[in-house]
């Protein structure tokens, strides 16, 4: 470090910038550099007073304070996923380090995998109908517990009661891990010794009980449940939080105009919080695109009976460990993030109107 | 390096950049060797003296690492393997885990796996990548060993019909040495069977009458492993064969073009589907597991199971004393069929490979020749009852109700014994593709022809995809 | 620097406020309580929502308190009728879960890994985002979005080049290896999560702090952070939960030693091998175990995490 000082030091006549006499001389630059590298209050006398050194300070304490997260995140993040996309160009098995550049051969071979389209058509359904869902039953339980109770005299809107504990059992699901989900759900499902069909068998619905999971028609919705399950408390604590940041007598004055709460809700609270509505939809379109570990463990044969459940994780898990296809999955997942990667940006572009401000 | 953060961080930089963008390129210089010969030579244990003693080779005092799957059989009879290795050569590290694939995988692909793996289990390795990656061994050396069980035979003499086929890829080198001796068939409680008063149903319309007859106790003909449709494979093609004969599974093997199209696989299909239909098959099938079937089995609410002869062992823990368990060979369709009614579907199982990047593959080699000595294989046939590939192994054990009918069935079928390659070379096609269309026909969701037609589909989609080795019988 | 100057000063900063941010003002005052317009449209309503809510808590609770029920009952039992109580109350199950698979030693090994993870994570998370989010310099909106895409990344398919990279460093199968492996992978939920935090505190306080000498570390260390807590405990929660659930990761990095299994792994291993033998109490039990302290966990922090979803995610 002290190196770097003297060797500034010793260039006093450091040749000057070609044109604007307001630029500082190369020498500066240097000592400036090397400043940006230096603990502050190491910082030689000459830069500190200079009038730039308010910018110079902060741009150090930038890269000071990005430059190890960015590293980390840069080698073990980003360079593997740059990685991938180099795998999905060659025809690596995944079980030894002999491959070959096979170009975009992958990649064509996909348009006519029946099985990776099934896969895409699933995961696409998901993409569609579970934040729906999820974030639909998420806006109503949060509504209801936020204006669902009797009026208080001294309040527009209230609460129901007990509102604080529904929230803390909602949310249950959320903080376990998605193996523990899948197992859990996969023994409710059980045809036999599942809860699920012996309550209907008790109320007396026998003809309603299915074979949850294995029924083609209905396998994949068992499995969105079961997504949407896992999120829906976390959208009610979510937009409960929201619709308590809005105002009171936002309410106030639409219940004195004689609003009913179902009109209250479409009317004030929706556009009021559809900002973190659109947040949420981002981040339940991500999970449900995900959606390996509760496909992985619950379904028949993982992705059955037939395709009717493969979604495009659990495809390219197969293609790469049980075919040893390593590289035409790294394909498959390449092509899942770039759909990934679509879905945000359009509804990043959609969200992109003004804010309600409040 | 330089003295100065600067360069230090540039250094860090550097080595960050190399991994993200040069490491690619160090890949396939590393794989140009590795695909050359051996590029761990370096890292592997001299050989020893080769001697009558030790046939192999083995460095005495080189250590051993023996990887078993902790499946149906459990790692008690690889733990007493170990002692008598270990009374020749070097200490045995042992380890045991249901993931083979996570936890080998890496290894192999890294260069430094054990010196034995028992490639078993629900995530197994493809064995047919990793042979066409030369990443595993031949066993030719230990087959012309002489044989621990008879020391006047080889090791390859000593073994039962089928194990070596079983074991070569294309080729004719042993790669892999599947251990265990399954029987596959229909199993069932004769105590059960008893309680109706019936005899084991011989051709189809017994079956049929047998199911009738349990329906009315409120009892379910069959039921199986519906999460996993493969199951039903194990009565499904040598009933198949049956009808047929053995030529109808060959050409299946060898994707032949209409293969699955043949007036047996119909028949098979559709006297299956009559079970369906009539509705003796236990509800909620479907939708059930391996475990689940054999519990709802044991606990009588089904009279029959597709399965192999690790059952026994497996659903110990919820048999009930006297129940009986009794395997026999699929039933028939009717006095038309091709092959006896004793013809039955039995394999060597449970794979044990060396890798050939091991470091010592001597070792390995050597533990399994232990594996298939006297003390060894008794040892294995009592402490999780099922047999071994070695031939008379079993003989003079005392065995289970269940282990005994096996045996029994075994030496009743003689030469009629099928083994279909299906699951080795193709296993998605076996195992999703075919168990998936049985599947869906015996949840009622297709009927039998569009069930052959995907099969057919299936194996011709296979047969056209560049990607896949394809093999001969 | 007094805490007082948080609550003064609900203002919004002007001139290292990133542009694009709608600028928001402070709440007005609470109106006058007014008359309650009256409710008769309100029962049937009423009864229909209460009963719903009641129903998506039987929902939610109940598949876990009939796992946790069956915990306790003998196998063959399970096997027979999915409800009833245990016959006996015996733990046979837990003792068999815990010692059979180790279950205690994995969950001391991933506690271990959180220690140095989940501090790292939060640290190393929020001096991003405080960069990101109260400074402009050109690239400031890709590092923001490099950070912010990563939460889309499958993790599935970084997995295999993720592993030679670790390999390469000599981080694979150790400790610090997978504290670094989980930081790197937390840090697009913590950085994107705390930028939009860290934006709505006021500037003010900082700038003061600035003026008055203070180094840019130090308005960090001693300002920014403390009124930060809010957020930091939420989004540490949220990391918590991530990690102790991290199941690929481990699966992938930190396979070799059965002796340094994490929980999850452990409780992978546990439910296969119950798949094996068909022992559905012991498995049951299993679950209990691993779920058990998650929730307890949770509901001690659950004000902090529903706070700090107000706090933080909602602006």
């Amino acid at each position: 470090m002290a190196n770097d000082v003297r060797a500034v030091d010793k260039s006093p006549t450091a040749p000057a910038p070609r044109k604007g006499g307001d630029r500082a001389s190369f020498g500066d630059y240097l000592l400036f550099a090397a400043t940006l590298v230096l603990p502050p209050r190491f910082t030689p006398k000459k830069v500190k007073y200079n009038r730039r050194y308010r910018t110079l300070d902060k741009y150090r304490f930038i890269s000071w304070f990005l430059v190890v997260p960015l590293l980390l995140y840069a080698v073990l993040v980003i360079s593997p996923f740059f990685q991938a996309f180099y795998y999905s160009l060659t025809d690596w098995s995944g079980y030894s380090s002999d491959f070959n550049y096979i170009g975009l051969d992958n990649y064509t071979r996909m348009f006519e995998d029946d099985d990776f389209w099934a896969s895409i058509k699933n995961s696409v359904v998901l993409l569609v109908v579970a934040p729906v869902v999820t974030l639909g039953l998420g806006l109503f339980f949060a509504f209801m517990l936020q204006a669902g109770g009797r009026h208080r005299k001294s309040e527009a809107i209230s609460g129901v009661r007990g509102a604080k504990f529904f929230k803390v059992v909602y949310f249950f699901p959320q903080v376990l891990s998605v193996a523990i989900v899948g197992v859990v759900w996969g023994s409710v499902y059980d045809p036999i010794t599942g809860p699920l069909n012996e309550v209907l068998r008790i109320v007396g619905l026998e003809s309603w009980t299915q074979g949850w999971l294995s029924d083609p028609n209905i396998a994949l919705y068992s499995v969105m449940f079961v997504m949407c399950w896992m999120f829906i408390g976390f959208y009610v604590v979510l937009f409960s939080a929201a619709m308590g940041s809005v105002p009171k007598d936002i309410y106030e004055a639409a219940l004195l105009d004689g609003a009913s709460r179902p009109k209250t809700f479409f009317r004030v609270t929706l556009p009021l919080i559809w900002d973190t509505v659109q947040t949420g939809w981002i981040y339940m379109g991500i999970q449900a695109l995900d959606g390996f570990a509760i496909v992985y463990i619950m379904t028949i044969n993982a992705g059955g009976p037939g395709n009717s459940t493969l979604v495009t994780p659990v495809y390219l898990y197969k293609k790469a460990f049980d075919v040893g296809q390593a590289g035409y999955a790294t394909a498959v997942g390449v092509v899942l993030l770039i759909i990934t990667m679509i879905f945000t940006a359009i509804m990043m572009l959609l969200s992109r109107r003004e804010r309600i401000e409040f | 390096m330089g003295s100065t953060s600067d360069v230090n961080r540039r250094d860090v930089i550097k080595r960050a950049a190399a991994l993200g963008l040069v490491a690619v390129p160090g890949m396939t210089a590393l794989s140009a060797c590795a695909s050359g010969s051996d590029d761990s030579g370096d890292d592997k244990v001299d050989k020893g003296k080769k001697t009558d003693e030790n046939p192999l080779g083995v460095n005495k005092e080189a250590g051993a690492e023996v990887v078993i799957f902790n499946g149906g059989y459990g790692d008690q009879y690889a733990k007493d393997a170990h002692k008598v290795y270990e009374k020749s050569y070097g200490k045995v590290k042992h380890a045991s885990t249901q993931k083979i694939r996570t936890k080998m995988q890496p290894r192999m692909v890294k260069g430094n796996p054990p010196d034995v793996i028992n490639n078993s289990g629900a995530e197994n390795m493809d064995i047919a990548s990793l042979i066409e990656d030369k990443q595993v061994a031949d066993l030719e050396a230990l087959l012309d060993a002489p044989s621990l069980f008879d020391s006047s035979k080889t090791v390859r003499e000593m073994l039962l019909p089928g194990v070596v086929e079983k074991g070569t890829f294309g080729g004719d080198k042993l790669y892999q040495l599947n251990y265990s001796y399954t029987v596959y068939g229909t199993w069932y409680s004769q105590t059960a069977l008893d309680k109706l008063e019936v005899e084991y149903p011989k051709t189809w319309d017994e079956m049929l009458a047998v199911c009738a007859k349990a329906k009315k106790e409120g009892m379910a003909g069959w039921t199986y492993a519906g999460k996993h449709p493969y199951y039903f494979a194990f009565t499904m093609y040598p009933f198949i064969a049956k009808i047929g004969g053995a030529d109808v599974l060959k050409a299946i093997d060898n994707l032949e073009p209409d293969a699955w199209k043949h007036e047996a696989v119909k028949k098979a299909f559709d006297a299956y589907y009559e079970l369906r239909a009539k509705g003796y098959i236990l509800k909620g099938t479907p939708g059930i597991d391996h475990i689940q079937s054999q519990t709802q089995w044991t606990k009588g609410n089904a009279l029959f199971l597709p399965n192999g002869s690790w059952v026994e062992n497996e659903a110990r823990k919820t048999t009930p004393k006297d129940f009986k368990m009794t395997v026999a060979p699929p039933t028939g369709l009717d006095k038309s069929d091709a092959m006896p009614f004793e013809t039955l579907w039995a394999e060597a199982s449970e794979p044990f490979m060396v890798p050939a990047k091991a470091k010592n593959v001597e070792g390995g080699m050597e533990w399994l020749r232990v594996m298939m000595g006297k003390e060894s294989t008794q040892n294995f046939t009592k402490l999780v009852s099922a047999l071994t590939c070695v031939k008379g192994a079993a003989d003079g054990v005392e065995l289970p109700s269940g282990l005994s009918s096996a045996k029994a069935a075994l030496d009743a079928a003689g030469e009629n014994i099928v083994s279909p390659r299906l699951p080795d070379w193709y296993l998605q096609l076996h195992k999703e593709k075919v168990g998936g269309a049985i599947a869906a026909m015996m949840a009622g969701d297709i009927k039998p022809d569009e069930a052959v037609k995907r099969c057919q589909k299936a194996a011709d989609d296979l047969s056209g995809d560049d990607s896949i080795k394809k093999y001969k019988r | 620097m007094s805490g007082e100057m948080q609550v003064t000063s609900l203002t919004k900063t002007t001139a290292e406020e990133p542009e694009g941010e709608a600028a928001r003002t402070d709440q007005p005052p609470a109106a006058p309580p007014g008359k309650a317009p009256k409710s008769s449209e309100g029962s049937v309503l009423n009864a229909f929502s209460s009963a719903f809510l009641v129903l998506w808590v039987i929902m939610a609770a109940g598949p876990l308190i009939w796992v946790m029920v069956n915990s306790l009952r003998e196998s063959s039992d399970i096997t027979g009728n999915p409800f009833g109580w245990p016959t006996s109350l015996s733990f046979e199950n837990f003792s068999n879960a815990w010692s059979d698979a180790n279950i205690g030693k994995y969950a001391a090994n991933s506690l271990i890994i959180l220690c140095g993870s989940l501090p790292g994570t939060m640290l190393l998370g929020s001096m991003a985002a405080y960069v990101i989010a109260r400074f402009s310099f050109r690239g400031n909106r890709v590092i923001y979005m490099l950070f912010a895409g990563g939460m889309m990344f499958p993790i599935i398919l970084a997995v295999v080049p993720l592993f030679f990279v670790m390999d390469n460093f000599g981080l694979l199968d150790t400790r610090h290896g997978i504290m670094l492996a989980y930081i790197a992978y937390s840090l697009p939920f913590t950085t994107f999560f705390m930028t939009s935090f860290f934006r709505t505190l006021p500037g003010s306080v900082a700038e003061a702090a600035t003026i008055d000498g203070a180094s840019h570390t130090r308005t960090f260390f001693q300002i920014m952070l403390p009124m930060a807590k809010p957020g930091l405990i939420s989004i540490g929660i949220f990391n918590f939960l991530g990690q102790w659930n991290q199941y690929f990761l481990p699966l992938a990095l930190n396979s070799t030693d059965p002796d340094k299994a994490l929980l999850t792994q452990g409780l992978a291993e546990l439910s296969v091998n119950q798949g094996y033998e068909g022992d559905w109490g012991a498995l049951f039990a299993g679950l209990s175990i691993a779920m058990i302290p998650i929730l307890v966990v949770y509901m001690v922090f659950q004000r902090q995490v529903q706070e700090g979803l107000t706090a933080g995610a909602v602006k």
